[in-house]
């Protein structure tokens, strides 16, 4: 799998009186493998960016060079459907078989292998729209793995979820990313943002990819919150804090 | 899935199927001609004893009508309802009803034959479905689907405009009675030939929207959805909605306006099989080509004076559906 390069991408959004909005150039290489943590104050433009990526929004300048097709996840509950969790699973191979008279029952094997995998294949029979949103969230990520997609935007999957449906989404980030997909995901759960392997943050005016010891340093969450954290760096914790 | 529920979904369409052809043969068994199924197979085949023939000339382009009509609207609507996730979707969601009533009104009163009246009421179905997708094609509303409902509803309103003043200009001793007629509904106008040319674009249609299957599930879950999927959205939802007009123009135009199906039907359906597009769609139209058959014979029973279908379809499946609806709602 080839890796994802922008070169001087501008997301935004245009609007006929000029009154858009943009974001400052974006230049980034990211290899298969890696999981990218986006963060950024509420209205910086993180969904923007990743519907750019995700080929939802045209890029207002700039190139993305790499694979051609990538998987959006909306944040929790933004998904709804009456039918049953594994069929839903199973559509993660629809544009795989984007011209075939249907799915295979090949598909809905993988589909239940992937459920299997997180450990929700008791939910396979369930109508989706029934599930909590951290059942419904671990269900869309079981779809990413049936999906052959090279890059996964992950647009704030620990919204909503409760610390252990929370713990669960970011086990199963991991390997995603180690079969080789590149992961983007945002979020505003900043000790999900120390364990990536790289951050990008998006602040008023600035963008840049760092390390999360750089990316999570006292100044740099001032630049982008304007909050004083006294947090360990690498874990968000705050010193002295026993789990 | 457990086997049962398994069994119960791909059985279902089968067996409704089967259950609206023997509902046909039953029909023409117990009308004033009656005819026993074996007599009515041999007569299908061209050697069968005289009454068998007649009842089959008399009564089977009317039941072939029913059956084609009441199976084109309730595709039409298990596929609107799928595609705009709202259970309230029905046929006529574009304006494709008001648009083909205007144009059969339209032929009556400059006085067209009954072939070139449901020409008519087609294209002026199919005109008001394009007016409507074209209209949702200059918004920039998101999704889509919204400016679709909103576009159809004022396509819908410009072709009922229309109607009115066709009606205000027709000829109130002749021409207004037929108008009206045509609208209420009917299968007893149907010739044979023409329940079959009816049978052409119906099939297309249908073979779209069932082609079209686990597609529809993935557009149902919005554009966003179906694009990261890696399906290219927005010609398939065209494709999805010209199959759709497409029946329920033709429905339209050999039965005229007969409510009520595409609604019931589709939901009906979905109590035995669920949601998904593949197994609904197909059931939902056994189950639409059943109900237009009942209503067929309902509306024969009350004498010789046949009522409407149109008038019939909603008195009966108005407070169906509500009872549908009621009971589906206490089961959750």
């Amino acid at each position: 799998m080839s890796a994802l390069v922008l070169d001087g991408l501008v997301a935004g959004r245009r609007s006929r009186t000029g009154a858009g909005f943009r974001l400052p150039p974006l230049d980034m290489t990211a290899s298969p493998g890696e999981v990218i943590a986006l963060i950024g104050p509420n209205g910086a433009g993180k969904t923007t960016l990743l519907k750019t990526l995700a080929g939802l929004i045209p890029p207002l300048a700039g190139r993305i060079d790499g694979p051609a097709s990538a998987a959006y996840l909306p944040p929790p509950g933004a998904v709804s459907a009456a039918f049953s969790a594994l069929h839903l699973t199973a559509l993660g191979r629809a544009g795989l078989r984007r011209w075939s008279p249907g799915l295979t029952p090949d598909d809905v094997e993988a589909a239940r292998a992937a459920l299997s995998r997180l450990d929700v294949l008791d939910l396979a029979d369930r109508p989706f729209d029934r599930l909590s949103s951290g059942q419904q969230q671990l269900v869309l990520i079981a779809r990413m793995f049936v999906q052959a997609a090279p890059v996964c935007l992950l647009d704030e999957p620990l919204a909503m979820l409760d610390p252990a449906h929370a713990q669960a989404v970011e086990a199963a980030v991991r390997p995603l990313a180690a079969e080789g997909r590149i992961v983007l995901a945002s979020t505003h759960h900043l000790p999900f943002a120390a364990r990536a392997d790289r951050i990008l943050a998006i602040g008023p005016d600035w963008i840049e990819v760092k390390t999360p010891a750089y990316a999570l340093g006292a100044d740099r969450i001032r630049a982008l919150f304007g909050v004083e954290t006294t947090g360990c760096p690498c874990c968000g914790q705050t010193p002295g804090f026993r789990p | 899935m457990d086997p049962l529920k398994r069994f119960r979904a791909l059985a279902a369409p089968l067996a409704l199927a089967l259950l609206a052809l023997a509902a046909a043969a039953a029909v023409l068994a117990t009308g004033p001609l009656g005819v026993s199924p074996e007599q009515l197979i041999t007569a299908l085949f061209g050697h069968g004893p005289p009454e068998a023939e007649l009842a089959l000339s008399l009564r089977g382009p009317r039941l072939l009508a029913a059956m084609t009509c009441g199976a084109a609207l309730a595709g039409a609507g298990a596929g609107f309802q799928i595609l705009f996730r709202n259970p309230l979707a029905s046929p006529d969601l574009l304006g494709v009803t008001s648009g083909a009533g205007f144009g059969a009104a339209l032929a009556l009163l400059l006085g067209a034959g009954a072939l070139l009246t449901q020409g008519a009421a087609f294209a002026g179905g199919l005109a008001t479905g394009a007016v409507a997708i074209a209209c949702a094609a200059l918004t920039r509303s998101g999704d889509g689907r919204l400016a679709l409902i909103l576009c159809g509803i004022v396509a819908g309103a410009l072709a009922s405009a229309g109607l009115g003043l066709v009606i205000i200009v027709a000829e109130p001793y002749s021409q207004l009675p037929s108008i009206t007629y045509w609208l209420l509904g009917s299968f007893t106008r149907a010739t044979a030939g023409e329940a079959l040319l009816a049978l052409a674009p119906v099939g297309l249609g249908s073979a779209v929207l069932l082609w079209l299957g686990f597609r529809l599930d993935v557009l149902s879950l919005g554009d966003e959805q179906a694009r990261s999927l890696g399906l290219p959205a927005a010609p398939l939802r065209l494709l999805a909605l010209a199959a759709a007009a497409l029946m329920t123009s033709s429905a339209v135009a050999i039965a005229g306006i007969v409510g009520w199906i595409g609604l019931l039907a589709p939901h009906a359906a979905r109590r035995l099989v669920g949601d998904r597009a593949e197994r609904l769609i197909p059931s939902a139209m056994a189950m639409g080509a059943l109900f237009a058959l009942l209503l067929d014979r309902l509306s024969t029973a009350f004498g010789p004076a046949e009522l409407p279908v149109g008038l019939l379809s909603a008195a009966v499946g108005a407070p169906a559906f509500l009872a549908l609806f009621i009971a589906t709602s206490r089961r959750v």
